[in-house]
């Protein structure tokens, strides 16, 4: 949606100014959660057959129906700055999903929401700060430590190398580029991980050799956010250039 | 070589094979299978081809002789006698061992069998009798240590004379010994001097204690006596030639000191009223009576002892067997050649379910089960997931809130009513409930004393009843939670708090009720619950994984013969996979993990819940269950109440949990409190009284 990308001088980023036409409004967030949903909904039963191994196989499930209940409750937000969607998100998230799921990403969106309030429109290093401060949002609520085969084993190394990439002055989408690289190399550890705590605890040794699919499912959502960024620039670009 | 059987391997696998077998598949897995000893899935792999095909090269090696099994002939010998006695005589079973002994006399290799047998059939729990002899004593003094628990062996009769080694005394002792039972004598002579004699010492109260453990026994091991002179029962003193001469004319055999003639039927002597042990009725009643005889001299006693039906597991050698064959004009039927073994059955993949849109059926089972107990629960108004009992609330009754994924039904809106739960929040399958149901539920049923949040232990409801409690906690509500932790395979004692709480919930959602119920305290309400969940312990076993309703397939594989010990109530896999064992097994294996923990004493008081994973029939449960009681029993446990059903499933698993809760006269008074709900109830005891007058 170039057309609808507010320019807003003021507020882009100092240090590139290509990016200056990649102003991010409400209407984009809700883009993004609806290409997140699109995305968990294609991986459900591949995640549902990794969960099947340690868990319940209704991962895939839960995160795709939560994602579509934020879109539902989104779309029709038209003029809400991008926190109030992320806080709005958390919430419906948390009502539809419950589990242990929904307080996580819960807290993911609503600890992102609470980084971003007051901004009308953001720009796409903002993006790439979500993933950071989701799982800030994920850590505090889960109280996982790495290497206990979470999410947090692919939100951890995908949050640093996010943060690293930003300081280091990479380009937006190539940060989420790393970070998503990040979070696959962190999900596929997880293979070599015992459980220690949440459903997949109970089998011990015999996690072993399996995917997290709480991390599986963080890397399908790390993706989305990359994938959409980068098309975003692209289109961005375009309608500039 | 062209053999219509799928054809020779693939080319590259044709590379693969060793010269040395000439271009023969046939013969190459032959080798493997035979002479390497290799599964046929192995050697379909080795041999890039199917597994199928690898049966059926098997099976036309043999067709074309390349292959020639052969049994020994001694053994066939064996096998098929053992198979014609076993058939004859509707035997149970059968072991028939070789006559002439390379090494060894009889006697001794007829022990060694006995005691082989034993020890496949021998159980937990289990009490066994014991006659005497030689063949009995060598039996007792070959077998070896069994891994078994709350055994107990008791002599079938009194003593006899100490002339011999092999006294019942001595067989009972040693076979108790040498497997680490519990010898249970009994004390008194085999046979007494007069009727009066044995009528007075029976109202001894240790021999009658005695004889009560000999009247539950579960298995007898005994040996067979001809009445020839040289027979056991001769030498130990038992009966002289004058007596036999003048009243057992027409006995052919004694077991266990009685007598019997060609028939089977029971000769009654003048011996009958002054022998002191097992009679011949009690002796058939008992499940499996293991006989162990062998010799020629005793093939018309072993013969009536099989025609009366006193014996159902024998084990004796070829000549014997054969002889008792032809002394029954028994004629072996031609063998027709062996069934070709069925072919595997196919998976299970998509289950069939009776669902309309999944992403309704978690709200429309609701709905339904609202309808059909709708005197005893309703929707809280406003939220479609949370479910309140029709009468409350009760002001100044501490509100019991209680709640889960859906999936577990009747869980949890089953346990909600008077004198169980005030109310309940369910969530989406197997996934907690989101804090808005809890907090609508809480809401509504809260009467001003505080509230108790009881669900089990898994993450997700912790974080969302957690949040529930923040905003009842703002909103002045005194909100304690109690997060049940009774599965003991989700983690070692030492971590007992980071169990998941499954079936045993129901234990504590009814105690914490009934304390609600009385008018008791928060504080009160919430210990009593603490207390027990900390004395409940469940165990579960799956055959089946259950199937989601979106994916209507298996949460997880299970092999054809494999069955998954310790398993969640989620549909996740459990702690351990092992072979498929019979139900006694089954139970023992649920049951012995619970006594390993629970610090129960003899005359202890239990409450028992045999509970259903979702497709485990009731009459499957209740073979369980007899096996559960029949090992309580033997441990000295009382059972105070028993469930049985499904009381808390995972959807359409098939499996069975075994729940007990160890009670103390507080735990006792407050199980039996009444209370009615959708899937509990329990009437108060004028009503049970009424009912039966």
């Amino acid at each position: 949606m170039p057309g609808q990308a507010q320019v807003r001088l003021e507020t882009a980023t100092a240090f590139c100014p290509c990016y200056r036409m990649a102003q991010i409004t409400g209407r984009d967030i809700v883009d993004l959660f609806r290409l997140i949903a699109l995305r968990l909904s294609e991986g459900r039963s591949e995640l549902g057959a990794l969960d099947g191994a340690i868990g319940d196989a209704d991962h895939g499930n839960s995160m795709a129906e939560g994602f579509s209940a934020v879109v539902r409750a989104t779309s029709a937000m038209t003029n809400a700055a991008p926190f109030e969607l992320l806080m709005v998100a958390g919430r419906s998230f948390l009502s539809a999903v419950g589990a242990t799921t929904g307080p996580l990403y819960a807290s993911a969106m609503l600890a992102a929401g609470r980084d971003l309030e007051g901004k009308v429109t953001l720009e796409p290093a903002d993006v790439v700060r979500l993933v950071p401060a989701f799982a800030r949002g994920i850590a505090e609520r889960g109280k996982a430590r790495p290497g206990d085969k979470t999410m947090m084993d692919a939100w951890g190394p995908a949050a640093r190398a996010a943060t690293d990439a930003l300081n280091a002055g990479l380009a937006p989408a190539r940060c989420l580029s790393l970070a998503e690289t990040a979070a696959r190399e962190g999900c596929d550890a997880t293979r070599a991980m015992v459980a220690s705590i949440g459903r997949a605890a109970r089998l011990g040794a015999r996690s072993l050799g399996h995917v997290d699919p709480g991390a599986a499912s963080a890397v399908i959502v790390i993706a989305a956010l990359h994938e959409w960024l980068a098309d975003h620039e692209a289109a961005t670009a375009e309608g500039s250039g | 070589m062209a053999s219509g059987l799928g054809g020779r391997p693939a080319d590259d696998a044709a590379v693969r094979m060793p010269l040395r077998f000439g271009d023969d598949p046939l013969l190459w897995a032959s080798w493997l299978y035979y002479e390497e000893g290799l599964t046929q899935g192995t050697i379909a792999e080795q041999m890039g081809v199917s597994r199928p095909t690898v049966n059926a090269y098997l099976a036309e090696a043999r067709a074309r002789g390349i292959v020639n099994v052969e049994i020994s002939p001694e053994k066939f010998s064996g096998l098929s006698i053992a198979q014609s006695l076993r058939d004859h005589f509707g035997l149970q079973d059968c072991l028939v061992i070789p006559t002439e002994g390379v090494e060894r006399p009889l006697i001794p290799r007829l022990g060694e069998a006995g005691a082989r047998v034993i020890a496949r059939i021998l159980r937990s729990g289990d009490t066994l009798a014991v006659t005497w002899g030689r063949t009995v004593l060598s039996l007792a003094d070959q077998i070896g240590p069994l891994d078994l628990k709350d055994v107990r062996v008791v002599q079938a009769t009194g003593g006899t004379t100490a002339r011999i080694p092999w006294t019942p005394e001595a067989c009972a002792s040693t076979l108790a010994k040498a497997i680490n039972a519990r010898a249970i004598p009994i004390s008194a002579p085999a046979i007494v001097s007069s009727a009066e004699v044995r009528a007075m010492l029976m109202q001894e109260a240790v021999l009658a204690e005695q004889l009560a453990i000999l009247a539950e026994a579960d298995k007898i091991v005994m040996g067979i006596s001809s009445l020839r002179p040289e027979s056991t029962i001769h030498t130990s003193g038992f009966l002289d030639g004058t007596m036999q001469l003048a009243h057992y004319q027409d006995a052919v055999g004694s077991l266990a000191g009685r007598f019997i003639s060609a028939r089977g039927e029971p000769v009654i002597g003048p011996m009958h009223d002054r022998t002191i042990g097992l009679t011949l009725d009690q002796l058939r009643r008992i499940p499996q009576r293991i006989a162990i005889a062998g010799g020629l001299d005793k093939v018309a006693a072993i013969l009536a002892a099989l025609r009366g039906g006193y014996v159902s597991i024998l084990v004796t050698d070829i000549a014997t067997g054969r002889g008792i064959l032809s002394a029954e004009g028994y004629r072996e039927p031609p063998r027709r050649s062996a069934p070709q073994s069925d072919a595997p059955l196919p998976a299970r993949m998509e289950v069939k379910k009776f669902i309309n849109d999944p992403k309704d059926a978690v709200d429309e089972a609701l709905r339904g089960a609202l309808a059909a107990h709708e005197d005893l629960i309703a929707p809280v108004p406003g939220s479609t997931r949370a479910v309140r009992a029709i009468d409350g609330p009760r002001p100044g009754k501490v509100a019991v809130v209680i709640g889960g994924g859906a999936g577990h039904e009747p869980a949890f809106w089953g346990y909600v009513g008077p004198g169980l739960a005030d109310a309940a929040a369910v969530g989406n399958i197997f996934a907690s409930p989101p804090p808005d149901p809890i907090i609508a539920a809480t809401r509504a049923v809260q009467g001003g004393a505080g509230a108790l949040f009881i669900y089990g232990n898994f993450s997700g409801d912790v974080m969302n009843f957690d949040m529930a409690a923040e905003v009842m906690e703002a909103e002045g509500v005194t909100v304690r939670s109690i997060v049940t932790t009774d599965d003991i395979a989700s983690s070692p004692i030492e971590l007992r708090t980071s169990r998941r709480g499954v079936a045993g919930n129901v234990f504590t959602f009814k105690i914490a009720g009934a304390a609600a119920a009385r008018g008791l305290a928060l504080d009160a309400c919430e210990a009593l619950a603490r207390h027990a969940n900390a004395r409940t312990y469940t165990m579960g076993l799956a055959l089946e994984p259950c199937s989601l309703p979106e994916t209507r397939r298996p949460t997880f594989a299970l092999g054809p013969g494999d069955m998954e010990i310790g398993v969640g109530v989620h549909g996740e896999p459990g702690v351990e996979r092992r072979g498929i064992e019979r139900a006694d097994a089954c139970a023992d294996l649920l049951l012995d993990r619970i006594l390993s923990e629970m610090p129960a004493s003899r005359g202890d008081e239990v409450a028992l819940l045999v509970n259903s994973l979702g497709s485990t029939v009731n009459f499957e449960l209740y073979i369980i269950l007899k096996r559960v009681r029949q090992r309580l029993k033997a441990r000295g446990l009382r059972v105070h109440r028993t469930f049985v059903g499904a009381y808390y499933t995972s959807l359409d698993m098939a499996g069975v949990s075994l729940s007990m809760m160890h009670l103390d006269p507080e735990l006792k008074e407050l199980l039996d409190h009444p209370c009615r709900s959708a899937a509990l109830t329990i009437l108060p005891e004028e009503r049970i009284t009424a009912k039966a007058t």
